[in-house]
């Protein structure tokens, strides 16, 4: 790498410490171990900016995981902003790693973090600027072993072409496994594609090559068929049993530059028991796996040492569920109190955090309180499983109005399975009471106004969740009822609508639920100019359409089509481990608005014959 | 008690922004465990302030910053504990004990010195920049620059105190350039060498370094 070029460049470029690395904690290895041995170089690429991707946590884990390794030292890698790229191309400056500035084509193995669909470009601009071809069948011996793992990994067939390997489920385990196998068979010499022989008997290692995919008459997906006889049936989700003894996020890289989620993440669990049937986070990271609180302050207090940070946030899908989180926020609060560390708590359920709480973390960081009732009336509620009543929502505000907020935001979705107008017009009712609420008490009591974000994203239907079959609505619906909304909110004090339509909720619904003819399509968008996808205002709608277009595809043909319960799905061959047959039993509840219980208070089977060896829960119980 | 911190700002960290090298400390004070005194009021902020900003891609040999501790310790008692827990790239020259002056560093900022190494597109011969140089600094300077009041013409000239032609070989050239550095705003080498590189009729690609920040320290104990 040429650095007097590369440092000119930055010169030109916006932010340029998303390119230097060198930051504090970044690891340094020599190239060869002191056997004389070379190690194996593995570029961690996180396909999005620097700022988004040094916020992810998984990434972050599985840095440390790969250079605890003593035969692997693990770089990284991010997207390149709009500039950056053209500056690159410009001047023949391949994508690279931030440890040692060393060009992505001389890895051994590249692995990508997916964790959203639209961020797919972005692998494709990193490996276009390495000179690597894009689908795996053409890459020789002389390519890196392209791999990738993340929650999309649920259905990896629309990157199925461009990635050698793709590894299902929690990292901590598998990772250490594949590396085994990799340097086993680098010392036996062996080729690509016995080595790919090899990593497919790892449990949770998916090879698309070995998949052969059929369509039907109408041009449905029709199966997978096993062209290698010893590849697996399924491709089984991987989960670490047990978080107290994972490997965490080690000594931690402190950017320079301010990036998204700056500051010490501590995970307190990981899964969630509450069902919401259109999450898919909680239904792939089931079990429900807590870290003992004693293992969370040692990471918080080694955390904070080596960082400096003054905040900590303690991560989960639903921290108020935590079992210990009542003790656990005054533990931390007083434990850095005097070092003024504060303490911030994402994804907080309204049901599960209450008055003594809010006062609690108020005496620290007064930062927006958020909601998430996701759907304006009970009955859809019901449908979709959030156990979340309107007198929960309005005690919780009202507590919080107490306790001295007068920011909320509140989060909704439209385009729910089952939303008719009603439903959309009960957001904005549910917005009225608590704009009364607020304006019902006593002004000494309140703050001064009222500053409530009704935000409605649009529903996207995701694999191995019960709403996996469902259809997302069309375009011109969505428009309808954003507008229907929009106006139903109108002169509703204090009460803001934050909405924007936007075009990529559609790519995402093709993309989440899409096979494996949306290869090409993607190639083709990245050919078109597409790059970026997830941030709007860059968005290239016409390079997509194009893109579908040239394939012969639709994107509604993927978004906006009802799967039959019967027919076969793209991403058949992954096994995230719950069981098909409760998708079904659970979407068969939502049309009827049954809920189902949060299964800390009883188990509901979700693994079927597996719960006990998975879950520790008797057979099937229900 | 308050220290002045006199540090050097190198190569591997020459493009974070001012305002992150202000993060940096932050984070570096907190690692060191030193005892930080804070602002009062709503967003407590512990107090440290930086005499100047420096462009971001340039180096420096010599930065200044102040702060406050709530408990005194000796300036080397100080150094001794920051030292280990800076990133690559930064680095502490000296610290020395402001006592109880209240004056900030920035009023005392009087000049700055700088080395630019210049790498021109097109040939140039040392009577061609010996005679620019003079040229250029015969008259008004004008460029458009940055101001409250918007984009507008603004003389330079009156910011430049040297502008020497160190060496050249071949394309490569180094300049040594000294400007004023005042709280009311200081010269931009590289706003500078760009006038050079018109009258020459070139374009030059810069690394420059400041050199010194020449200081009235006496002004500050006084
Ligand atoms: S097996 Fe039972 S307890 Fe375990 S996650 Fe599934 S439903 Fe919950």
């Amino acid at each position: 790498m040429d650095k007097a070029l590369l440092g000119s460049i930055l010169k030109t470029v916006e932010k340029p410490s998303r390119y230097t690395g060198g930051e504090l904690n970044m690891r340094v290895k020599e190239l060869t171990a002191p056997d004389g041995k070379k190690l194996f170089r593995f570029a961690l690429c996180f396909p999005d900016v620097y700022e988004i991707g040094m916020s992810h946590l998984g990434s972050r884990i599985v840095y440390n995981v790969l250079n605890e390794r003593e035969d692997t030292y693990c770089e990284r890698a991010f997207a390149p902003w709009f500039d950056m790229e053209n500056a690159m191309r410009e001047n023949d400056i391949p994508s690279y790693s931030l440890e040692t500035l060393t060009p992505l084509g001389e890895f051994d193995i590249i692995g990508f973090s997916l964790l959203y669909e639209m961020c797919y470009t972005n692998i494709l601009t990193l490996l276009d600027l390495a000179g690597i071809p894009l689908f795996s069948r053409d890459r020789g011996e002389e390519y890196p072993l392209i791999i990738a793992g993340g929650p999309c990994v649920c259905n990896p067939e629309p990157v199925a072409d461009i990635m050698d390997a793709l590894v299902f489920g929690d990292g901590e385990e598998v990772m250490n496994e594949f590396m085994d196998v990799y340097s086993a068979c680098r010392a036996e010499k062996l080729t690509k594609r016995e080595t790919l022989l090899r990593l497919a008997q790892i449990k949770g290692v998916y090879i698309p090559a070995f998949y052969s995919p059929e369509y039907d008459e109408n041009g449905n997906f029709k199966e997978l068929v096993k062209t290698e006889a010893s590849a697996p049936d399924r491709i089984e989700r991987r989960i670490v049993k047990d978080l107290d003894k994972a490997v965490y996020t080690g000594k931690l890289i402190v950017p320079y530059m301010s990036i998204v989620h700056d500051r010490v993440a501590l995970e307190i669990f990981r899964g969630c028991t509450r069902g919401c049937r259109f999450c898919q986070a909680g239904f792939i990271y089931r079990p429900v796996r807590e870290r003992e609180m004693g293992t969370v302050i040692k990471q918080a207090d080694d955390s904070l040492d080596c960082t400096g940070y003054d905040e900590i946030s303690l991560f989960s899908l639903s921290s108020g569920d935590y079992s210990h989180i009542h003790e656990l926020v005054p533990l931390i609060l007083d434990r850095y109190e005097k070092d003024r560390v504060s303490v911030s708590l994402p994804s907080l359920r309204i049901d599960s955090f209450l008055k003594d709480d809010l006062e609690k973390i108020q005496k620290v960081r007064k930062t927006g309180l958020t909601f998430a009732p996701e759907a304006g009336t009970q009955r859809l509620r019901d449908v979709i499983n959030k156990g979340v009543s309107e007198e929960d929502l309005l005690r919780s505000v009202h507590d919080a109005f107490v306790a001295g907020w007068h920011g909320v935001k509140l989060y909704f979705m439209i385009g729910l399975p089952t939303e008719t107008d009603e439903d959309v017009l009960g957001i904005a009712e549910l917005a009225r009471k608590v704009s009364r609420e607020f304006y019902s008490m006593p002004k000494e009591l309140r703050g001064k106004g009222l500053r409530c974000t009704v935000s409605a994203s649009t529903f996207v239907p995701k694999p191995f969740t019960p709403f996996q079959w469902e259809p997302q609505i069309s375009t011109e619906e969505v428009l309808r009822r954003q507008a229907l909304l929009r106006n139903a909110l109108k002169g509703i004090r204090g009460v803001e609508f934050s909405c924007h339509y936007s075009e990529t909720s559609r790519l995402e619904a093709a993309f989440a639920r899409g096979d494996r003819r949306l290869n090409p399509v993607l190639v083709s968008a990245f050919k078109a100019g597409a790059k970026l996808d997830s941030w709007d205002e860059h968005f290239n709608k016409l390079a997509w359409e194009h893109a579908f277009v040239e394939n012969g595809l639709t994107v509604e043909q993927f978004a906006n089509r009802r799967i039959g319960i019967d027919e076969p799905l793209a991403w058949n061959r992954m096994d995230a481990l719950v069981s098909p047959d409760y998708l079904v039993k659970e979407h068969e509840k939502a049309y009827e608005a049954v809920t189902t219980r949060d299964c800390r208070k009883g188990c509901n089977g979700c693994f079927g014959a597996r719960c006990r060896e998975i879950c520790g829960k008797k057979d099937g119980a229900v | 008690m308050r220290l002045a911190v006199k540090f050097k700002k190198g190569v591997p960290v020459r493009f974070v922004s001012h305002l992150d090298v202000q993060r940096l400390f932050h984070r570096a004070f907190r690692r060191a465990k030193l005892p930080l005194a804070y602002s009062q009021g709503f967003n407590p902020h512990p107090l440290v302030s930086f005499a100047a900003a420096l462009s971001v891609g340039m180096t420096s040999d010599g930065e200044y910053l102040d702060v406050i501790l709530t408990e005194g310790m000796t300036p080397e008692e100080f150094r001794s504990r920051l030292d280990p827990v800076l990133p690559e790239g930064v680095e502490i020259v000296s610290v020395m004990d402001l006592g109880e002056s209240k004056k900030s560093l920035t009023s005392a900022m009087r000049t700055a010195s700088y080395t630019a190494n210049v790498l021109f597109d097109a040939d140039v011969s040392q009577e061609a920049v010996s005679s620019a140089i003079t040229g250029l600094l015969s008259g008004e300077i004008v460029v458009m620059k940055k101001t409250k009041g918007g984009i507008k013409p603004t003389d330079i000239r009156p910011m430049v105190i040297e502008l020497d032609l160190v060496s050249l070989a071949e394309r490569n050239a180094v300049f040594k350039l000294k400007g004023v550095l005042s709280a009311e705003g200081g010269l931009n080498p590289d706003m500078l060498l760009a006038e050079l590189y018109k009258k020459l009729g070139v374009s030059g690609a810069s690394e420059v370094n400041r050199d010194e920040i020449e200081m009235d320290i006496d002004s500050l104990l006084a």
